[in-house]
C-alpha cells in the first residue's frame, strides 16, 4: 500500500517538476493523437464507404448486371411483369461534375425504389411530378445544395458523359442520415438515361431475394446476365483499400513508439532523481513493493491525463487527415461521397487504452528500478551511471537479436501485412536497444575530433554525453527512432515517385492522347466515333495511332481490370516486361492465344508466365496462357493485357474509348495538337485532348496528394520525437545543475556554460542524426521491398536520395539544439550559490 | 363511385383549392404534386356513353378508375370479402416526348385487398408503376388494363381480375347481370358546385363471380357477387368537401343500391349527395339525401386513433329500414391514403334478416 507520505512526496515532486511533467503528458498525448486521428479517418473512410454504398445499393441483397454494356431495359419489365420478382428496382448510375467537383448521378424508377433506399420514399420539398415528368430534373442533398448556395429551382451547366448540360434542381433529397446522401445527384431513370447516353439499357437492377429465389433465378435470365451478391461486392473494393489503412495504421504506431519512449523517459528521470528520496523512503519503512506502486501510480496519471488529451487532440487532428485519406481514396479507388469525420466510440476508447498500456508498459523499468533501490546506494548517482554502462552491451545484444529475429521471420511469413509491419516494428524496438551502447562508441570516437574543434569544452562535452548515458541513451533513441521514420518513409515515398515517373515515362510512349471523360464505367461503355479514329490517322503529322479499350473481364477468381490495346508501334513501346515465355511475347498476344498480366496480378494471383488465366467471354470461358508479366502502377488491383482484334472479336465490343498519336519527326507538336483539337470540336464531343507531358504531370500530382497524409504523419512523428529530446534534455541538464554550479564556481562564464550545454545537446543530436541514417536505411527497404510488394503487389527500385538523409542529420541536430535553447539559457542564469544550496 | 380517388388522388395529388399537406413523411402519392387542371378535358355536360369502349381508358381525363368489389364465399359458407382497384393518374397533359422508353406521362396505382371474415384478418397491398416501358398501362381490342403483373380484362363474356399480392392472390372471371348504370345525370356525376367539377360515373351493380383465392398457400374456390365503379374526371370535390360515405349493396330480392353521402367540412351534409337503385329488370331511379336518410349506429377507432362510422341506419322513402353493419371492424386500407373499405351486410333493421351483402368506403376521416 501506498502510504499517504509517499502520496505527497510524489506530489510534490511532481509540482516542483512541473514543466517535465507538462512534457511527458504533450509527449503521451501527441502519440495518442496521432494514433487516435488516424484511426479515426480509417474509420470515417470505411464508414463513408458503407454509407454510400447503402445510399447507392440500399437494402439490396442482390443484383444484376451485364458486362460492359449493360442490361436491355425489357428485361427489367419481363422479370417484373412476367416474373413477379420483386422487390426490384432498376438503376443507371454515372458520373456529373458541378464546378469540377464529382457528384454521382444516380438514376433511380422513385415508384418501385421504396422498398431500397428509404430516402427515395421520401423526397421532401421536392416536386416529384416534375422529375418524372420533365427531362433533365435532378434532386440533390440538402446538405449540398446549401453548401453550393443552391436552391430547387435553379438551372445548373452540369458535365455528364463528356457533354455540358442544364439540369434543374427540383428538389432536396433528405433522409436519415443526411451525410449519407452528400455527392449525390439523383434522377428519374428516364432522365438518367438521357443524361448518361444509355437510353435502351440499365447499369443493374437491384433485388431483395430469399436464398430460394437466389438460387432459382440464374437459370430464368438471358446469356450474358450476372446475379452477384451485393456484399461480395462490397468487400472486393474494402480489400482494395485495407492495404492502405493498415499502412497508415502503421504510422500511427510508429508515432505511439515514440510517445512510448518517451514516457519511459521521463519515468527512467523521474525515478533517477528521486534516487536519494527513494533511497530514504526505504529507510522510512516504504518497502520494495510501496516504491514499484509509486512509480506506477504516477505513471498511470501521466498516461490517464496524456492519454484523454490524446484522443480530444486526434479527434482535432482527425478532422483534416480525414479529408486526406478520402481524397486518396477517390483518387485511387473509388468516388467516396462522404467526407466528414464520424467519432467512433470504439476508436477513442481504443486509442486511450493503447495510449495507457504503453505509458505503463514504458513505466515498468523505472518501476522496477526504483523498487531495487537500496537505501545505501541511493545517493550515489555514479552508480546508476555504471550500472547502464554495464547493461549497455547487452541491451546491444538483446537489441541485435529482436531485430534480427524479425529480420529472419519475414521469408517465412507469406504475404501477411500485419506480420510484415510486426517485424518492422521489431526492428526499431531492436535497433533502440543498441543506441545506448553505439552512442557511447561514437561520443568516443569522436571526442578526439570534437576536441580539436571546440577544445576542452567539446571534450568536455563528449564526455558528458557518454556519462549520462542513463538519460541521453533514451532521449537519442527517440530522437533515433523518429528521424528513422522520416528517413525510412521519405526514402521510400522518393523511390516509388522516381519509379513511378520512369514508368510513366516509358508507358506514355505516344505524343497527344484522347479519351473519353467520365467514370471508369462510362468510358467502358462509350466509344470514341470510328470517322473520328479515321481522321486522326489520314492527320498530316501523325505516324501512328493506338487504340485503347478499359474494361473489366471476368477469371477464374473474380472480376479483372482489363485493357485491349491494337497493334501500334508505340504500344510495343509502352511495356517492361518483367518476365515472358518468350522473348518476344507480343505474337502469341496478337493470335490471341495469350494475355500479359501486370505484375500486382501476378504477385496477387501467383500467377507466371506459361501459366492459363481463364477469361469468361459471351461464348463462355476461354483459356489463355500468361505471355508475359509487365510493370505497371496504375491500379492495384492489377490489369490484363488484351489484344484488341481479338478482345473486339471475342467479347463482341468494337468500341474504342482513348487513342494515343505518335507525331512523325519534324512534325510541329503544338500545331498537330490544336489540329486534333479542330477535329475533335468538329465532332461535338468533350472529348478530352491532352499532351503527354500533361498527363503525366497530373498523374505525379496525384502520387502525391497519395503521399500527403504520409507527409503528414511523418511530421507528426518527429513533433513526438522533438517534445522528447525536449523533455530529456530539459531534464538531463536540470538534473546536473549541481555539477554545472561547480563548473560555474571553477570559473566557466555563463556563455561558457551555455556553449557547453548546447554542444552536448548537439552531439546528441549529431549522434540520433547518424544513428537515424541505418535505420531509416533498413526501413525503407523494409516498407519497399516487403510492405509495399504486400500491399500493393509492385516492385519498385531503391533509390538512397541524398537529400533525404541530409535532411535527416539536419533535422535531428536542429530539433536537439533547439531544445538545449531553453535549459542553456536558464543554465546561464542561474547563480551558482544558488544551484549549490538547491541541494 | 369512389370520390375518395377524387379526393384522396386528385385532391392530395393536387386540387387546385387547397394545398397538399407537405409533410417530410406524406407518402409518395401526395406529393406528386398535380395542381394544374389545365390541358385536360373536364366533365361539364353530359355525353353518350357506348360499350364496349367506354370500358377502356379516357387519357384526355387526369383520372381514371376501375373500382371492384365484392362479396364471396367457399361452398361451405365461408365469407371473404375483396377490392381490386386500378387507378389512372395523369402526371401532364401531353404524352411524353422523351428519348427514353420510360418516360411518363400516366401514372398508376393499384390497391387490392382481402377481407377474411372467419379470422377477421384484412390484407392489403399497393403498387405503384408508370405507363412506360411496358410496366402498367392499357390496350383495347381486347381491353386489358394492367400494373406490372395485376390486371384486368374485358371480353364479351365479361371481365377477368388477376391479381397477386404476395399474401394473397385472386383469379376471377366476373359476369354481368345486368347492363351498366349511369349515374348522375346520364352519367354526369358533380361532385361540387363549380363548373368541371364532376366525373363521368357508371357501374356494372351486379356481376356474378366466380374463381380461386390463394391464402395462405391454401386454394379457394369462391363464388358471390362483384360491383363495378367505372369514373374518369379531372376535378372534382371542393376546399369545403371533407370526405364521403359510399355504399354499394346487393339486395336479395335483385334490387342493388348505390349511395355516396358528401361530406363538408362543418359536419354537414353535401346537397350533392346521390346515388341510385337498381332494379332486377335494369331500370335505375335516381336517390338523392331527401329519399336517403343514413345515420352512423356504431364507431370504431384504430389504432391512431381515427373513428370510422361501421354501422349505419338506413331508411328508403321513410319506409323501408335497414341496419348495414361491416362483418369485422378492421377493414381500413392502411396504404398511402388511408381509408376504410370493407365488406358489409344489409339486415332488416327490425328482424335482423340479412336482406343483402356489399361494399362500404368511409373516406376523409
Amino acid at each position: 500500500m501506498v502510504t499517504p507520505a509517499l502520496r505527497v512526496a510524489s506530489r510534490r515532486d511532481r509540482r516542483r517538476h512541473l514543466g517535465q511533467t507538462l512534457l511527458s503528458l504533450l509527449g503521451i498525448a501527441l502519440g495518442v493523437a496521432v494514433l487516435v486521428a488516424v484511426d479515426l479517418a480509417n474509420e470515417s473512410a470505411r464508414r463513408a464507404f458503407d454509407l454510400s454504398l447503402t445510399t447507392l445499393t440500399g437494402k439490396a441483397t442482390h443484383r444484376l448486371s451485364a458486362g460492359t454494356h449493360g442490361l436491355p431495359e425489357g428485361l427489367y419489365t419481363t422479370l417484373r411483369v412476367r416474373d413477379r420478382l420483386r422487390p426490384s428496382t432498376p438503376v443507371i448510375e454515372g458520373l456529373a461534375t458541378y464546378r469540377g467537383e464529382p457528384f454521382r448521378l444516380l438514376g433511380i424508377d422513385p415508384l418501385s425504389d421504396g422498398d431500397f433506399r428509404p430516402a427515395s420514399a421520401r423526397l421532401p420539398e421536392g416536386d416529384l411530378r416534375a422529375l418524372l415528368t420533365q427531362p433533365a430534373t435532378v434532386l440533390m442533398s440538402a446538405r449540398d445544395l446549401d453548401r453550393l448556395g443552391l436552391q430547387p429551382g435553379a438551372d445548373i451547366a452540369v458535365d455528364i458523359a463528356g457533354r455540358t448540360r442544364t439540369v434543374r434542381l427540383v428538389g432536396r433529397l433528405q433522409g436519415d442520415n443526411p451525410a449519407a446522401l452528400e455527392g449525390l445527384m439523383v434522377a428519374d431513370i428516364a432522365t438518367a438515361q438521357e443524361l448518361l447516353q444509355r437510353v435502351g439499357y440499365l447499369d443493374r437492377i437491384d433485388l431483395i431475394l430469399t436464398p430460394a429465389q437466389a438460387a432459382a433465378l440464374p437459370s430464368r435470365l438471358p446469356a450474358g446476365v450476372q446475379l452477384a451478391p451485393v456484399r461480395a461486392d462490397s468487400s472486393t473494393q474494402q480489400r482494395m483499400t485495407a492495404a492502405f489503412q493498415t499502412n497508415l495504421t502503421a504510422m500511427g504506431l510508429l508515432a505511439l513508439l515514440v510517445g512510448a519512449l518517451l514516457v519511459y523517459n521521463t519515468m527512467t528521470f523521474s525515478v533517477l532523481r528521486r534516487r536519494r528520496l527513494l533511497g530514504l523512503l526505504r529507510v522510512l519503512g516504504a518497502t520494495r513493493g510501496d516504491l514499484f506502486r509509486l512509480v506506477l501510480r504516477e505513471s498511470l496519471l501521466l498516461g490517464v491525463v496524456g492519454s484523454l488529451l490524446g484522443v480530444l487532440l486526434g479527434m482535432a487532428i482527425g478532422q483534416g487527415l480525414v479529408k486526406l485519406v478520402t481524397r486518396t481514396i477517390n483518387d485511387l479507388y473509388f468516388v467516396l461521397t462522404v467526407s466528414s469525420l464520424l467519432v467512433s466510440p470504439g476508436v477513442l476508447v481504443k486509442g486511450f487504452a493503447v495510449g495507457l498500456a504503453a505509458t505503463l508498459g514504458a513505466a515498468l523499468g523505472p518501476a522496477w528500478d526504483a523498487a531495487r533501490t537500496s537505501p545505501q546506494d541511493a545517493t550515489r548517482r555514479s552508480s546508476v551511471e555504471r550500472r547502464v554502462h554495464r547493461a549497455a552491451p547487452w541491451l546491444t545484444l538483446a537489441g541485435v537479436l529482436v531485430a534480427g529475429s524479425g529480420l529472419i521471420s519475414l521469408p517465412f511469413q507469406g504475404n501477411g501485412l500485419t506480420t510484415a509491419f510486426v517485424a518492422l516494428f521489431m526492428v526499431i524496438i531492436g535497433f533502440a536497444l543498441t543506441v545506448p551502447w553505439m552512442l557511447l562508441a561514437l561520443t568516443r570516437l569522436a571526442q578526439p575530433l570534437v576536441g580539436r574543434v571546440f577544445g576542452n569544452a567539446g571534450r568536455l562535452a563528449a564526455r558528458n554525453v557518454a556519462a549520462g548515458l542513463s538519460r541521453s541513451g533514451v532521449a537519442v533513441a527517440a530522437l533515433t527512432v523518429a528521424v528513422a521514420a522520416t528517413v525510412g518513409v521519405g526514402t521510400m515515398v522518393e523511390s516509388f515517385r522516381a519509379t513511378v515517373a520512369l514508368w510513366l515515362e516509358q508507358t506514355l510512349a505516344s505524343d497527344i492522347y484522347i479519351s473519353l471523360p467520365g467514370s471508369a464505367a462510362e468510358r467502358r461503355r462509350n466509344s470514341l466515333p470510328p470517322e473520328l479514329l479515321a481522321a486522326l490517322r489520314e492527320l498530316p503529322g501523325v505516324a501512328s495511332v493506338s487504340e485503347g479499350r478499359p474494361g473489366e473481364v471476368d477469371a477464374q477468381f473474380g472480376p479483372l481490370p482489363m485493357l485491349a490495346l491494337n497493334d501500334a508501334p508505340q504500344v510495343r513501346r509502352g511495356f517492361r516486361f518483367l518476365a515472358t515465355v518468350d522473348t518476344d511475347p507480343w505474337p502469341a498476344l496478337r493470335r490471341g492465344a495469350a494475355v500479359f498480366v501486370s505484375e500486382a496480378l501476378a504477385y496477387r494471383h501467383d500467377l507466371r508466365p506459361g501459366d492459363t488465366l481463364t477469361l469468361t467471354t459471351p461464348q463462355g470461358p476461354r483459356p489463355f496462357t500468361v505471355g508475359g508479366v509487365f510493370s505497371d502502377y496504375s491500379t492495384d488491383r492489377g490489369l490484363v493485357l488484351l489484344d484488341r482484334a481479338s478482345y473486339a472479336r471475342l467479347w463482341h465490343d468494337p468500341g474504342v474509348s482513348s487513342s494515343g498519336l505518335v507525331l512523325t519527326a519534324g512534325a510541329d507538336p503544338a500545331r498537330v495538337l490544336a489540329a486534333v483539337r479542330r477535329l475533335v470540336a468538329a465532332s461535338g464531343l468533350a472529348v478530352q485532348v491532352r499532351p503527354t507531358a500533361e498527363i503525366r504531370a497530373e498523374s505525379l500530382a496525384v502520387f502525391d496528394r497519395t503521399f500527403a497524409i504520409t507527409g503528414v504523419l511523418r511530421l507528426l512523428a518527429v513533433g513526438v520525437a522533438f517534445i522528447g529530446v525536449l523533455s530529456a534534455l530539459l531534464a538531463l541538464q536540470l538534473d546536473r545543475a549541481r555539477e554545472h554550479a561547480t563548473l560555474r564556481a571553477l570559473g566557466l562564464t555563463p556563455r561558457q556554460l551555455g556553449g557547453l550545454v548546447s554542444l552536448e545537446c548537439g552531439l546528441m543530436g549529431l549522434a540520433a542524426g547518424l544513428l537515424a541514417l541505418p535505420l531509416g536505411w533498413l526501413m525503407a527497404q523494409l516498407l519497399i521491398q516487403v510492405i509495399n510488394r504486400r500491399s500493393f503487389g509492385w516492385t519498385m527500385q531503391s533509390l538512397l536520395p541524398p537529400g533525404v538523409l541530409g535532411e535527416a542529420v539536419l533535422l535531428a541536430v536542429a530539433a536537439a539544439l533547439l531544445a538545449g535553447l531553453y535549459p542553456a539559457w536558464r543554465l546561464a542564469r542561474i547563480a551558482p550559490a544558488m544551484a549549490l544550496r538547491e541541494e | 363511385m369512389h370520390p375518395r380517388l377524387i379526393l384522396g388522388i386528385a385532391m392530395l395529388l393536387a386540387a387546385c383549392e387547397a394545398p397538399p399537406p407537405a409533410t417530410p413523411d406524406a407518402p409518395l402519392s401526395e406529393r406528386l404534386g398535380a395542381t394544374d387542371t389545365a390541358g385536360y378535358a373536364r366533365a361539364v355536360a353530359p355525353r353518350r356513353f357506348a360499350f364496349p369502349a367506354d370500358h377502356g381508358p379516357h387519357p384526355a381525363y387526369r383520372n381514371e378508375w376501375w373500382y371492384f368489389t365484392g362479396n364471396l364465399a367457399t361452398a361451405d359458407g365461408r365469407r371473404f370479402g375483396y377490392q381490386v382497384t386500378l387507378f389512372r393518374i395523369a402526371l401532364r397533359p401531353q404524352p411524353p416526348d422523351r428519348a427514353s422508353a420510360w418516360g411518363m406521362r400516366d401514372l398508376w396505382m393499384g390497391h387490392v385487398a382481402l377481407s377474411d371474415a372467419r379470422a377477421a384478418r384484412h390484407l392489403a397491398a399497393e403498387r405503384f408503376a408508370r405507363a412506360a416501358a411496358g410496366l402498367a398501362g392499357s390496350q383495347t381490342d381486347p381491353l386489358r388494363i394492367w400494373l406490372e403483373d395485376w390486371q384486368i380484362e374485358h371480353s364479351a363474356a365479361g371481365w377477368r381480375l388477376d391479381v397477386d399480392a404476395g399474401t394473397f392472390a385472386l383469379k376471377l372471371d366476373l359476369r354481368p347481370q345486368r347492363p351498366p348504370v349511369l349515374q348522375g345525370e346520364a352519367g354526369l356525376s358533380r361532385k361540387s358546385a363549380a363548373p368541371g367539377n364532376a366525373s363521368y360515373y357508371y357501374s356494372v351493380p351486379r356481376l356474378a363471380t366466380r374463381g380461386q383465392l390463394r391464402l395462405d398457400g391454401v386454394e379457394f374456390a369462391l363464388d358471390g357477387l362483384s360491383w363495378l365503379d367505372r369514373e374518369w374526371s379531372t376535378s372534382a370535390l371542393a376546399a369545403n368537401q371533407a370526405g364521403w360515405d359510399w355504399f354499394a349493396l346487393q339486395f336479395a330480392d335483385g334490387r342493388d343500391l348505390m349511395y355516396y353521402r358528401l361530406r363538408r367540412t362543418d359536419g354537414s351534409t353535401d346537397p350533392l349527395s346521390a346515388g341510385s337503385l337498381t332494379w332486377p329488370d335494369g331500370h335505375s331511379e335516381p336517390l338523392h339525401a331527401r329519399r336517403l336518410q343514413l345515420t352512423p349506429a356504431r364507431w370504431w377507432q384504430a389504432d391512431d386513433g381515427t373513428r370510422y362510422p361501421v354501422a349505419w341506419d338506413l331508411t328508403l322513402d321513410g319506409s323501408e329500414r335497414w341496419h348495414v353493419s361491416a362483418v369485422f371492424d378492421d377493414q381500413r386500407m392502411d396504404v398511402s391514403v388511408r381509408y376504410w373499405e370493407g365488406m358489409v351486410t344489409v339486415e332488416d333493421a327490425s328482424s335482423g334478416r340479412e336482406l343483402g351483402r356489399g361494399y362500404l368506403e368511409l373516406a376523409g376521416y
